[in-house]
């Protein structure tokens, strides 16, 4: 194994925990105003070098593809590759910390405030905005399936089971996730589908 | 029409808030937000509308109107907006005074988190093992056309809960756009809209 990458710079030593937490704090006060996701990547993999850039791809994979937050699930797996279980949540600690207590802040704030009149006016304007980053959310994706008529008519059908006949989550991901998973298993013809 | 108006006035008038002290129902909402969990695909937001159910209609935490409020904030505020969770539960327990709004906050939190936490430290480790696993590829092309068709019925919902007037309809539709088109940080639309709202150029009702 020596020997490898000589042109690039060698990777630090595993972090210990101490260092994964104070990391992750680092991570999550850096991207205050937005982009966690490359802050992320500027101190785990250029400043700190603690993991390759084939590395960190890999974990984003990873973490878009589980349950969860996906840049939680980044923290978690940057801490579990390295400290397992206790890295996990020491990472997990790290990158929570800061804003998860100014959050707990600003609802302490709300629910005192929240019916102070110009308060509500304010709010009322926010909302909106805020309701249309959420429209937005579907739309973004939705580009890369457009072209498969299957994957059309699960979304449509999912998207018609909780809308129009008032399913819960739960019960319709579990009866159209294994069908879907059905449908898209490799089979030697499709292969060469891109992932 | 004439059907749905008393019976969501019903629905109304039979909504008891739920006391949080209370162990039993403390536990029975611990366990909502733990099974949540592993069902949060694509990054967490599909389950919004989950949440409004269980907070506005189940457990009647909080009114809709402040559910539009605390989804507003965890998109606004540094940090995953899944954190919502933390919102909602420390509006679950506000009547019991802020200190324990804070403890049912940071407990909410910890349940969604935990489940999909403890899976991701197991993939993390044997991901060299799964990673060309028929399983593995299935999965990831199977959950985006479902991912896709929750997040449509998510965006409807908020914008349901968020708007009732026909300029904060338009509101988010343009903020829709912009977001899609530009890579302006949404920060200034909801500053932006939160300025004209103080002005009273948009108002809820």
């Amino acid at each position: 194994m020596s020997g490898q990458n000589t042109s690039e710079q060698p990777l630090a030593p595993a972090p210990s925990l101490r260092e994964l937490f104070f990391g992750m704090l680092q991570v999550a006060i850096s991207s205050f105003g937005g982009g966690l996701s490359a802050w992320s990547e500027r101190i785990v993999v250029e400043q700190r070098r603690w993991m390759s850039d084939e590395e960190f791809l890999t974990g984003l994979t990873v973490a878009r593809l589980f349950p969860g937050p996906n840049q939680i699930n980044m923290a978690v797996y940057i801490g579990a590759s390295f400290r397992g279980l206790a890295g996990a949540l020491v990472a997990l600690a790290g990158i929570l910390l800061v804003p998860f207590s100014f959050l707990m802040l600003l609802g302490l704030a709300y629910f005192y405030l929240h019916e102070v009149e110009s308060v509500g006016a304010v709010l009322s304007g926010v909302v909106a905005a805020a309701a249309g980053m959420a429209l937005s959310m579907g739309f973004k994706i939705a580009g890369q399936y457009v072209r498969d008529p299957v994957a059309v008519v699960f979304a449509a059908a999912v998207f018609l089971a909780l809308n129009n006949f008032h399913q819960r989550l739960i019960p319709v991901i579990l009866v159209s996730g294994p069908l879907a998973m059905a449908w898209y298993w490799p089979r030697r013809g499709k292969r060469e589908l891109q992932p | 029409m004439s059907l749905t108006i008393p019976v969501l006035l019903a629905a109304k008038a039979a909504c008891e808030p739920v006391r949080m002290t209370d162990w039993h129902n403390l536990l029975g909402v611990i366990w909502d937000f733990l099974s949540l969990s592993l069902f949060s695909l694509g990054g967490g937001n599909t389950l919004l509308a989950e949440y409004h159910s269980i907070a506005v209609h189940k457990y009647c935490w909080i009114t809709s109107d402040q559910f539009a409020d605390i989804y507003a904030f965890a998109e606004a505020a540094p940090g995953p907006s899944s954190m919502i969770v933390g919102l909602l539960g420390m509006g679950a327990a506000w009547r019991e005074g802020p200190l324990w709004a804070l403890l049912s906050g940071i407990a909410a939190e910890t349940a969604i988190l935990l489940p999909s936490t403890l899976v991701m430290v197991v993939a993390s480790l044997s991901w060299s093992r799964f990673k060309d696993s028929p399983w593995r590829m299935a999965f990831e092309r199977g959950m985006g056309p479902i991912t896709l068709g929750i997040l449509f019925a998510v965006g409807l919902k908020i914008l349901q809960t968020a708007d009732h007037t026909p300029l904060a309809y338009g509101v988010s539709v343009l903020v829709c756009f912009l977001m899609l088109r530009t890579k302006i940080s949404p920060l200034w639309f909801m500053g932006v809209a939160g300025v004209l709202g103080g002005l009273g150029w948009i108002s809820r009702y």
